[in-house]
């Protein structure tokens, strides 16, 4: 009797269909994320350490005088009467006030090696995503994506070298910057990006320049936010979610910015992108 | 009824036999179709299987697989219609069963990498009519492709089973690629 060669056939695609999904599920994002969780960050640390939360009065004094070198005194003391003791180098106590009861206090912190105003773009290590990071006198906005299903933004504060954002499903960073670049790690979709962005040099050729872009419009009725990070070397990642306000927005590869419009095409329209920085202040 | 094609029935009379053999065979499909379907839609999708290479290779070496197989699934159909004498003027090569045979593995084999990367990474989605048809044709591209399988070696079928079998995997296959590498060849260009 022959074999029955169209069942070999099924069984063949079968086996195959396995073997690559165990290839898939063996090789996939650990890459991303192997690298160490502290090695990268130096404030890693000290962020292990959460801080209790400041009182809300004692903001207003603390501001503009954070000695550089500052040694990182307990918060607690800082509270009261910390005009020469403020943690310049405890960065963990000053997002813990911050939210929405430290207005103009640690906003414009001078130290010298934090800059108010930046942005900062990178691929990941070990590649497969990008970031961005932008941060404008104390709110901060960062930005990672796969240029696939991956797609977080996080939003919040920045304060003394330190970010303090969060995003949708879970997604929370822990990143220090500084006035050459932001080092640190995303945790977004189960997968911790780590990075060492550098600081974004405008340079205008009459394209856009590299940063972070958003855009969003309207697909079959359901409403898509697009993302992009442009690369310094004219590389970029970009992603799209639909539904973004949905709990889990599925995500997609973002179509190809045009860097001399700033337009996109997408499922039959044009997305208009436009460029979140902190350095000019636009998009926040 | 008295002249059949001499391939098909030893007993002509009996077509409900012959359509029974297809039942087991159509459970068996749409299960498949019905389970590759709820793991698309139960697995978190991953997204993961294409970001070590890079950004967006995967994409394109996706839809160029999917290219791949649907220019053998109309070799398939070609050759088919060949093999029925439905072209006129063409007879039968002796080689066209080979051809027939080796370019639908071999569609079939592009295809499944593909498919494993889709629902693995991407899973079985709604949110646009295109992802939504895409999603549903691929299931059911898989099921009926496995119906065609497991019927091709029974005999005593009605002899429109197998180039409707046929018809229907094609036409299902074709319409993933327009929702799917017809889509991104055009979003995306043909390559970058």
């Amino acid at each position: 009797m022959k074999p029955n060669m169209p069942l070999v056939t099924l069984l063949s695609g079968v086996g195959l269909g396995v073997g690559v999904l165990v290839v898939s599920m063996l090789s996939p994002s650990s890459t991303a994320s192997a690298s160490g969780y502290g090695a990268t960050s130096p404030a890693s640390a000290t962020t292990t350490a959460t801080p209790p939360p400041a009182p809300a009065t004692a903001s207003a004094s603390e501001s503009a005088t954070l000695p550089a070198t500052a040694s990182a005194t307990a918060p607690a003391t800082a509270s009261a009467t910390a005009v020469a003791t403020a943690p310049a180098t405890a960065p963990a106590t000053a997002p813990g006030t911050v939210p929405g009861t430290v207005p103009t206090a640690t906003a414009s912190a001078q130290k010298a090696d934090v800059p108010s105003k930046a942005d900062y773009v990178a691929q990941v290590n070990g590649g497969g995503a990008a970031v961005a990071i932008s941060v404008h006198s104390g709110k901060a906005v960062a930005y990672v994506c796969n240029g696939h299903a991956v797609a977080a933004w996080l939003k919040g504060t920045a304060a003394a070298g330190k970010l303090d954002l969060t995003g949708k499903n879970g997604a929370r960073l822990d990143v220090s910057y500084r006035t050459g670049k932001a080092t640190g790690s995303i945790m977004a979709d189960g997968t911790k990006y780590t990075f060492s962005a550098p600081l974004v040099h405008r340079v205008s050729s009459g394209h856009r320049p590299p940063g972070l872009y958003e855009a969003t419009g309207m697909v079959d009725g359901v409403p898509v936010k697009a993302g992009w990070v442009v690369l310094p070397g004219g590389g970029q990642v970009g992603s799209v979610e639909y539904d973004p306000s949905s709990a889990v927005a599925p995500t997609a590869q973002a179509p190809v910015l045009d860097l001399t419009t700033g337009t996109a095409q997408y499922d039959g329209i044009t997305l208009v992108a436009s460029l979140i920085s902190g350095f000019t202040g636009s998009g926040f | 009824m008295t002249a059949q094609p001499e391939a098909s029935s030893p007993a002509p009379g009996d077509v409900s036999l012959g359509i029974g053999k297809l039942v087991v065979p159509s459970l068996i499909g749409g299960l498949v179709a019905l389970t590759l379907g709820v793991y698309g839609r139960l697995h978190h999708p991953t997204g993961a299987v294409e970001s070590i290479a890079g950004f967006t290779s995967a994409g394109y070496a996706k839809s160029w697989l999917a290219t791949v197989a649907t220019v053998f699934a109309i070799v398939q159909v070609i050759s088919a219609l060949v093999m029925y004498g439905k072209i006129p003027r063409v007879t039968a090569p002796s080689w066209i069963g080979t051809l027939h045979k080796w370019s639908g593995r071999t569609a079939f084999l592009v295809a499944v990498p593909v498919a494993v990367d889709c629902l693995y990474g991407l899973g079985f989605q709604t949110y646009s009519t295109r992802v939504l048809i895409h999603s549903l044709l691929g299931c059911a591209f898989f099921g009926a492709f496995t119906i065609k399988m497991l019927i091709l070696p029974k005999r005593g079928l009605p002899g429109w089973t197998l180039p409707l079998a046929g018809a229907v995997v094609f036409t299902v296959l074709v319409g993933i690629w327009f929702t799917s590498a017809f889509w991104f060849f055009s979003t995306f260009g043909l390559h970058r």
